[in-house]
């Protein structure tokens, strides 16, 4: 029997087994879908390996040479051969992820005859250079642990070879099979690398045995006419619409897409060039939107005219999209009222019940600067310069927008006591937008070297979601639950099954937890959950914005309070359930 | 003014304001003398402090931009200094597109807000921070071979990395706390002063 598990979809062993990648594969492949061969050394063959003084014994050896046979015969395409090259990737895959464990080398097996081959078949003669000096520099970096700067597009893999090898006295071998036996021995020293082995003691989880190994034959997007790759959400992941929203780039390889790197078409260019693709596609995401009862966002690639299912995980979305799928799943049966409840969060709602500026308020308002959007909301207050004077003035009650230049540690009081920060300079990844982000607050960056200062004791309204500051206080609207469609449906059911009853108004004694902050620490602003109780235990309601926080959640729960009182019922009763 | 004097001084220049714990926390020297520096500086009118918690003085500010290229005269003529401080520059990017890439997360060509639900989304972040900071190590420390008292900040920075190891996520990029962003915004913050560059964000 062979040590290695070519993944076929035959079986579906447990993820401990054969680690999250290639436990994600087999499924895929046992639902259907096509995605590209792959097999998997499983995480036991880790002991054994360091077991053995850190060695690949031979019948291992030999069985990864079969898993590549096997892969070999599914594409066509054969290890090292300039004609037809196979190119694989090698992944960790440990049951539960950890820092230290090795990352992903791609595009492993090109050499310099196979680098030659696949520019004369792609007829790219750059991607076929940029792939090996990338694949290099992955290399070097992670099987040998060169010390090398981030890799960037330009260097030739000779030079990249040169830098290796004079860093490490090592070279980067030409031939695939001994890259292929060296990434693989990498991949079992990083479960034991200081890092790892550190976070394991840490966590309590010496216990697991190893890292499985997945090696998996890469797919080119890049093979002239119907070929491409890009990425499908089955549903629309920033208004929640459930329409498939995708994009595609033709001829686009690996990270094109992802990297941003390339301008890319929207998925009905995919439907007019390849309809059958299309639909293929559509009936696979809907398979795996059913299957795992979730929005999913699926990595594909097209090889002339074949599809293949690279990946696929919960899409990210917007909170507005979190609130509408769930009740959407609810409605077509994929899910249960009491699923729906736990996965809609407090946070996402209250961003969905955030203050905004109308279109119509927008349109007409006058625009005193437009920057990047660094962090999202709505704030109005008068424009200072001088964190201390922001300070002073937010303390006396004053709202104050910071308008600084550039912003320094110097600045970060300012920006705590500030409703919204705009600053000159800087991008969406400035200092600036970082904090403004950890605090919550509305933020535009880089509006224009001068402009802040030209802001400076002038009525400001800033939208850090559309990265404009507005002169004037200009009217917002508030969202209400009872007139948000999905809200509405959503709070019916919160409400049914939250324990504690929150309640808008309560005539009796109520707890007022606005006034009395003995339980938050001035400085840091945590919530002491003891103490909290505290105060809550014996009363017979409470209110306050403290409550509508983990904490809150915690302290409700644990003093057995039975009413809270709150303008807004649906965050405090989605944290109570799911506590 | 003797060196603690100054370093205290200006230790607190780069926080804005704080006690002698803080300030002697960042510059690596002991809290009793850093105590007795600030309130020195106080008296020298170069700071003003109220309940332990001190702050610099516009007098303060300006004597330390007068004293800056003088205290620190020969780091801005070491030219190994000068170069860990441009391999700085280039971390602090991706540092940033780190951080910003823990607070937001891709949706469908926008960004949305990390709202921290998705366990491997922040352990893949984690572990580029853990891949970030072994660069760190590297940068920083040949900046330390060159002015000893940077290599403080790398204690910090580590602590603060282990804070988010053992699973304490404010530590990544909270402004309350000594983040890995707050500790590394004032290592920029002092290296800036001390080769005395312009901030370009």
């Amino acid at each position: 029997m062979s040590r290695v598990i070519f993944l076929d979809g035959s079986s579906l062993p447990d993820r401990e087994i054969i680690g999250g990648k290639a436990w994600s594969v087999a499924r895929m492949r046992s639902l259907g879908l096509r995605v590209p061969p792959a097999f998997v050394i499983p995480v036991d063959e880790c002991r054994r390996y360091h077991d053995a003084g850190r060695k690949l014994d031979d019948e291992l050896w030999s069985d990864v040479i079969s898993g590549v046979r096997a892969i070999e015969e599914a594409t066509g395409r054969r290890l090292g051969d300039p004609d037809s090259p196979l190119l694989v990737s090698v992944r960790s895959g440990a049951a539960v992820s950890m820092p230290g464990m090795m990352d992903t080398v791609l595009n492993l097996g090109i050499t310099d005859e196979v680098a030659a081959g696949l520019a004369q078949q792609t007829g790219d003669t750059k991607y076929a250079r940029d792939t090996h000096a990338r694949f290099c520099h992955q290399f070097g970096d992670i099987v040998l642990k060169a010390d090398l700067d981030p890799y960037v597009a330009g260097p030739t893999a000779d030079e990249v070879r040169a830098l290796v090898l004079d860093d490490v006295g090592e070279p980067i071998p030409d031939d695939p099979y001994a890259q292929l036996r060296a990434a693989i021995s990498a991949v079992f020293d990083s479960w034991e690398s200081a890092r790892a082995r550190s976070y394991r003691k840490h966590w309590g989880i010496s216990e697991i045995g190893g890292t499985a190994v997945t090696v998996q034959a890469m797919v080119f997007g890049n093979l002239g006419e119907g070929s491409g790759t890009g990425v499908l959400f089955t549903r629309n992941p920033l208004n929640g619409d459930p329409t498939p929203y995708g994009e595609w780039l033709p001829g686009g390889q690996g990270d094109d897409v992802v990297g941003g790197t390339h301008a890319v078409l929207q998925l009905d260019a995919l439907l007019e060039k390849m309809p059958a693709v299309h639909t293929e596609l559509l009936s696979w995401a809907n398979t795996l939107e059913q299957e795992n009862r979730e929005v999913q966002d699926v990595e594909f690639t097209v090889e002339q005219g074949r599809l293949y299912l690279l990946q696929t995980r919960t899409a990210k979305r917007s909170p507005d999209a979190a609130v509408r799928i769930a009740v959407d799943l609810v409605n077509e049966g994929l899910i249960t009222e009491d699923m729906a409840v736990q996965r809609v969060t407090a946070e996402q709602v209250d961003t969905v019940l955030l203050p905004h500026i109308s279109a119509e308020t927008a349109a007409t308002a006058k625009v005193l600067a437009s920057g990047e959007p660094a962090c999202p909301g709505v704030a109005c207050g008068i424009g200072v310069v001088d964190p201390d004077e922001t300070e002073r003035r937010a303390h006396a009650g004053e709202e104050v927008v910071l308008v600084r230049p550039t912003t320094s540690p110097n600045d970060v009081h300012g920006m705590i006591a500030s409703v919204a920060v705009v600053t000159d300079l800087g991008g969406s990844t400035s200092h600036a937008a970082v904090v403004t982000r950890a605090l919550g607050r509305p933020s535009v960056v880089g509006v224009g070297d001068g402009t802040a200062m030209s802001m400076a004791g002038k009525l400001l309204t800033v939208d850090g979601g559309a990265g404009k500051v507005y002169e004037g206080r200009l009217p917002l609207i508030a969202t209400e639950v009872d007139e948000h469609p999905t809200l509405r449906t959503l709070s019916a059911w919160a409400s049914e099954r939250c324990t504690v009853n929150v309640v808008h108004e309560f005539l009796g004694s109520v707890v007022d937890l606005d006034a009395d902050r003995s339980a938050v620490d001035a400085e840091t602003g945590k919530i002491d959950v003891e103490k909290l109780t505290a105060l809550l235990t014996g009363a017979e309601a409470a209110k306050g914005g403290v409550l509508n926080s983990p904490e809150g959640a915690q302290a409700i729960a644990a003093s057995g309070i039975k009413t809270v009182v709150t303008p807004r019922r649906l965050p405090i009763q989605l944290r109570l359930i799911q506590q | 003014m003797s060196d603690l004097d100054f370093l205290a001084l200006h230790g607190l220049a780069v926080r804005k304001h704080g006690g002698p714990a803080t300030v002697a926390s960042l510059i690596g020297a002991d809290e009793a003398s850093v105590a007795v520096a600030l309130e020195g500086a106080v008296a020298n009118g170069y700071a003003a402090g109220a309940k332990g918690i001190f702050m610099v003085a516009p007098a303060g500010q300006a004597y330390l931009a007068e004293q800056y290229p003088v205290v620190f005269a020969d780091a801005r003529g070491d030219e190994a200094f000068v170069n860990s401080y441009e391999r700085f520059e280039k971390v602090n990017v991706d540092l940033l597109n780190l951080m910003t890439d823990w607070q937001t997360m891709p949706a469908g060509g926008g960004r949305v807000s990390n709202d921290h639900s998705d366990a491997d989304y922040d352990q893949g972040i984690i572990d580029r921070l853990g891949s970030l900071h072994e660069r760190a190590e590297r940068v920083i420390g040949k900046a330390a071979d060159a002015q000893p008292r940077v290599g403080r900040y790398l204690e910090r920075l580590e602590e603060a990395y282990d804070k988010v190891l053992a699973g304490d996520r404010d530590y990544v990029s909270g402004v309350r706390v000594d983040s890995y962003h707050t500790v590394w915004f004032e290592l920029h913050e002092d290296l800036l002063r001390m080769l005395g560059r312009t901030r370009q964000e």
